[in-house]
């Protein structure tokens, strides 16, 4: 498989698993949008050495997997583009802060380590809750909830049908992709002499394509409104789950739960 | 109902691409275009559609084809797509379909009876929710046809409509085809399909109608369709025996 | 360059969600009193092609890797700063939901960084003034433009990536993430970005003069003209031969600097610092000579706890959750996380036989 059609895969796999059934799929986006944003706002929030208590937020990614269905071997594969850039980050920070802040043992743990490892949570958990939330709600659905949230027409319009083009061009790359390492089977990626043809023809020939679906869209009496699916309607359960989502993120940000679990078993 | 008089079309400054073509198509008639590549046809339509500056007259339902007209005109005519991919930007068939009667002032209920009937009249019901980019070819043409029917267009013009499908969806298309009972202009190089499909033919060369008449009398004409860089349609070419 | 939600605090990530906002608002204004709502197919359509040109890899002469197209250059030379930024704020959006690449809340950094740099800086200070100045025009009309769009493209690629990479920098420092000492930091980043930010450059200034050449009323700002039929000279081809053989002097040079320092990255990654480095170092030996602080707060903890003696904690103000308790919490916090995956898994498998026991 080339790059292009990885990716054509990776949406169609998104597509199929949020077209999937489960409680959490039929939870009201704007529900699931806002306790997704909460939920990374508070993992966000925490210090770098509160280990502790971010380590309880893993419940809210694990338990909303298991309800939904979705695969976790999904989402640890999606991880690979920008985990590498925040374990970079973090990596540094065991050589610069060395002051010992808790001994395992005999063993002292610096600062440094323990920010690490918070940072590496921090990323994953965030990563989690944006990828349950595409993983469950279909993107129509996501942009209706756009909408509701007064998030500009043009854009919400933008992203739907970047979204729809996106697959059809790179289709078109994922076999022009095939098509020239089957001339050239010896190269790797494409040669210089060929750097600015090989998009620049995808390029004209989308430039035609745009013009086309401007016209389709003028011959069916397009004034500049784009009319898509209205969102869905709230059930009481959705206002209760995101009332008491955010109820409990709030909580578990200033109530050191994992402490209080561990005096009850230590005393 | 559509009535080209000595129209012509030029880009920019190079040769005419089309000349002076007049024609008539009544009310009912379903009409092959027919030619070799370049030779105008999508020119044609285009020129039809308003998409295009043209010289000289054209006219549907006797309206003129000019800017101030362009609503009521489109309103009229259907089109659908060679490339169904083009042709259908919303994300799912359902909101496709709707995107033109929701333009054209219907009420949210009114469109979705109207959807649903012309799913059920091409058998298609089970295609309403799914997304443009997840359905086959097939589908996807059949689809297409779906937005443009439910337009309710007194005229019904189609690019190249059964192009790149598979013989089983070719036929599915060309049964719909056969099934309308309204105006419909066709452009194609499926010689057969235009047989089953069309009573007339326009043959267009280098910008020019050469023939026009019965589709039986034209595409039987094998010196007439050599000529202009075509051949018999496969059923008449004697190759079967 | 992609930015996670993890290296950012949320009051540094809903600032740059107002910057970008208030960017994107300006845009949206702008097409909307230019009457460019015409344009959003092929905003849509470009903006796709941006994504899908992301997923080729181009040789790079000479190495063995490849490198990518810069979409910020090329959505602002085919649609104008405006409309390049809505398409890119969108394919950022669309990377970040269904690729991971980015995070949600790190959107809003995300198109500062990448979008705002990449479509308005690049545009209105680098590709406009190039597009508009006389130079070259000895050369004839074609063969300057073509020159001019190479240069335009390079230098727009790595002024913008450089700022980029600087504002990541930046964002991340400000966010309290990273031990990293900022010129450290920088020292890291920008480097890499040059190098990336020429490659970058010089793909995409290799599609523009493709599209010049086709299609030059695509492209914004540029002459139309018919040339005077000079043979254009410029082509992408020898420009990377020339910058080859820059590069190369300028690296070879660098690293004789280098060679006299020996430990250059160690120089960068603790020199800048000196103070701080030895601070840490001090520290390290305080631990063993248990006469400070750290101690006494240990002790103190120690006093509270009768389980685990061994256990000892720094009496960091801040790690309030870091005691005995929280971890044996944070341990049976795993505990049930794994025991609901394993009860998911459980009921799954039932209701797959129930199902497969029903069918038959």
């Amino acid at each position: 498989m080339n790059k292009a059609e990885k990716s054509l895969y990776e949406i169609r796999e998104m597509d199929d698993l949020a077209a999937g059934d489960s409680p959490v799929h039929r939870l009201w986006p704007l529900s699931k949008f806002f306790v997704t944003i909460a939920y990374i706002i508070t993992v966000m929030s925490f210090h770098k050495y509160d280990l502790n208590g971010l380590f309880v937020y893993v419940l809210y990614p694990v338990v909303m997997f298991q309800l939904s269905g979705v695969p976790v071997r999904t989402f640890f594969r999606k991880m690979r583009i920008v985990l590498p850039l925040v374990i970079a980050v973090g990596v540094f920070n065991p050589v610069f802060d060395r002051d010992i802040l808790l001994y395992v043992g005999k063993v002292g743990v610096s600062g440094g380590v323990v920010s690490m490892v918070t940072l590496i949570l921090k990323g994953v958990f965030a990563l989690m809750a944006s990828f349950i939330l595409v993983a469950t709600t279909p993107i129509d659905d996501l942009c209706a909830a756009l909408r509701m949230i007064r998030v500009p027409a043009v854009i919400v319009s933008l992203l739907l049908l970047t979204y729809r083009y996106i697959g059809v061009l790179t289709e078109e790359v994922a076999i022009m992709t095939n098509a020239y390492h089957l001339r050239a089977p010896g190269q790797k990626g494409i040669h210089i002499s060929a750097w600015g043809s090989f998009l620049g023809q995808l390029l004209l020939r989308s430039m035609d394509r745009a013009n086309e679906l401007y016209a389709s869209m003028q011959l069916r009496g397009f004034q500049g409104n784009f009319y898509y699916r209205e969102g869905k309607k709230a059930r009481f359960a959705d206002i209760l789950f995101l009332v008491l989502m955010i109820a409990v993120f709030v909580f578990l940000r200033f109530f050191p739960l994992a402490a209080w679990i561990g005096k009850l078993v230590v005393r | 109902m559509i009535r080209f008089e000595n129209v012509s079309v030029q880009y920019d400054k190079s040769e005419p691409v089309l000349k002076d073509l007049s024609f008539h198509i009544q009310k009912g008639e379903k009409v092959g275009l027919i030619g070799a590549n370049g030779a105008g046809k999508t020119t044609l339509m285009n020129a039809l559609l308003g998409l295009l500056p043209h010289e000289g007259t054209i006219e549907v339902e006797g309206i003129e084809v000019e800017k101030q007209n362009l609503p009521e005109i489109r309103k009229r005519l259907g089109f659908v797509f060679q490339n169904s991919d083009n042709q259908m930007f919303m994300p799912t068939v359902y909101e496709d379909m709707s995107f033109a009667p929701l333009n054209y002032g219907h009420s949210k209920e009114q469109v979705d009876r109207m959807i649903d009937d012309v799913l059920e009249q091409l058998e298609l019901s089970e295609l309403k929710y799914r997304h443009n980019h997840r359905i086959s070819g097939g589908e996807k043409r059949m689809a297409a046809i779906a937005t443009i029917l439910v337009m309710r267009p007194h005229v019904i013009l189609m690019d190249e409509p059964t192009a790149s499908l598979d013989p089983y969806n070719r036929r599915k298309v060309i049964d719909v085809m056969r099934s309308f009972d309204r105006t419909m202009l066709v452009t194609s190089h499926d010689l057969d399909m235009i047989v089953d499909t069309c009573q007339r033919v326009i043959l267009l060369s280098r910008g020019r109608i050469v023939a026009d008449g019965k589709t039986d009398v034209i595409l039987h004409d094998k010196a007439l369709l050599e000529a202009n860089r075509m051949e018999l349609p496969f059923r008449w070419s004697g190759n079967r025996e | 360059m992609h930015m996670a939600d993890a290296l950012l605090s949320p009051a540094v990530a809903g600032a740059m969600y107002v910057a970008s906002g208030t960017a994107a608002g300006v845009s949206i204004a702008k097409m909307r009193k230019e009457e460019e709502q015409h344009k959003l197919p092929i905003m849509a359509v470009t903006a796709a092609l941006v994504f899908a040109g992301q997923m080729i890899n181009y040789t790079i002469p000479g190495t063995g890797s490849s490198g990518h197209l810069c979409g910020g250059m090329l959505l602002s030379a085919l649609l104008g700063p405006y409309a390049g930024f809505l398409s890119m704020i969108v394919i950022l959006a669309i990377q970040c939901l269904f690729f991971a690449d980015g995070g949600l809340m790190a959107l809003g950094a995300n198109c500062w960084n990448m979008a705002f740099y990449g479509c308005f800086v690049g545009y209105f200070l680098i590709w406009r003034p190039m597009m508009k100045n006389k130079w070259f025009s000895k050369m004839g009309t074609k063969a300057a433009q073509r020159i001019k769009i190479i240069i335009a493209s390079v230098i727009g690629c790595v002024v913008t990536l450089q700022l980029g990479a600087f504002s990541v920098v930046l964002e991340t420092s400000l966010s309290g993430i990273t031990e990293l000492p900022f010129g450290a930091f920088c020292a890291l980043m920008q480097p890499i970005h040059l190098a990336i930010g020429l490659v970058e450059g010089l793909i995409t200034a290799a599609v523009l003069v493709f599209v010049y050449e086709a299609r030059p009323e695509l492209l914004r700002e540029v002459d139309t003209s018919e040339g005077r039929g000079v043979r254009a000279k410029g082509s992408v081809k020898t420009v990377v031969i020339v910058l080859a053989v820059v590069t190369a002097l300028v690296g070879g040079a660098l690293s004789l600097l280098a060679s006299s320092n020996p430990d250059g990255l160690e120089w960068a990654l603790f020199g800048n610092k000196e103070a701080g480095y030895s601070e840490n170092m001090g520290l390290d030996e305080e631990e063993f000579g248990i006469d400070s602080k750290v101690a006494e707060g240990a002790g103190a903890v120690q006093e509270k706890t009768s389980f685990l003696p061994d256990y000892a904690f720094a009496n960091n103000d801040t790690a309030a959750g870091t005691t005995v308790s929280g971890i044996v919490g944070s341990l049976m916090v795993a505990g049930v996380a794994a025991l609901v995956c394993f009860l998911g898994g459980f009921f799954k498998k039932r209701k797959r036989a129930s199902k497969e026991s029903g069918t038959d």
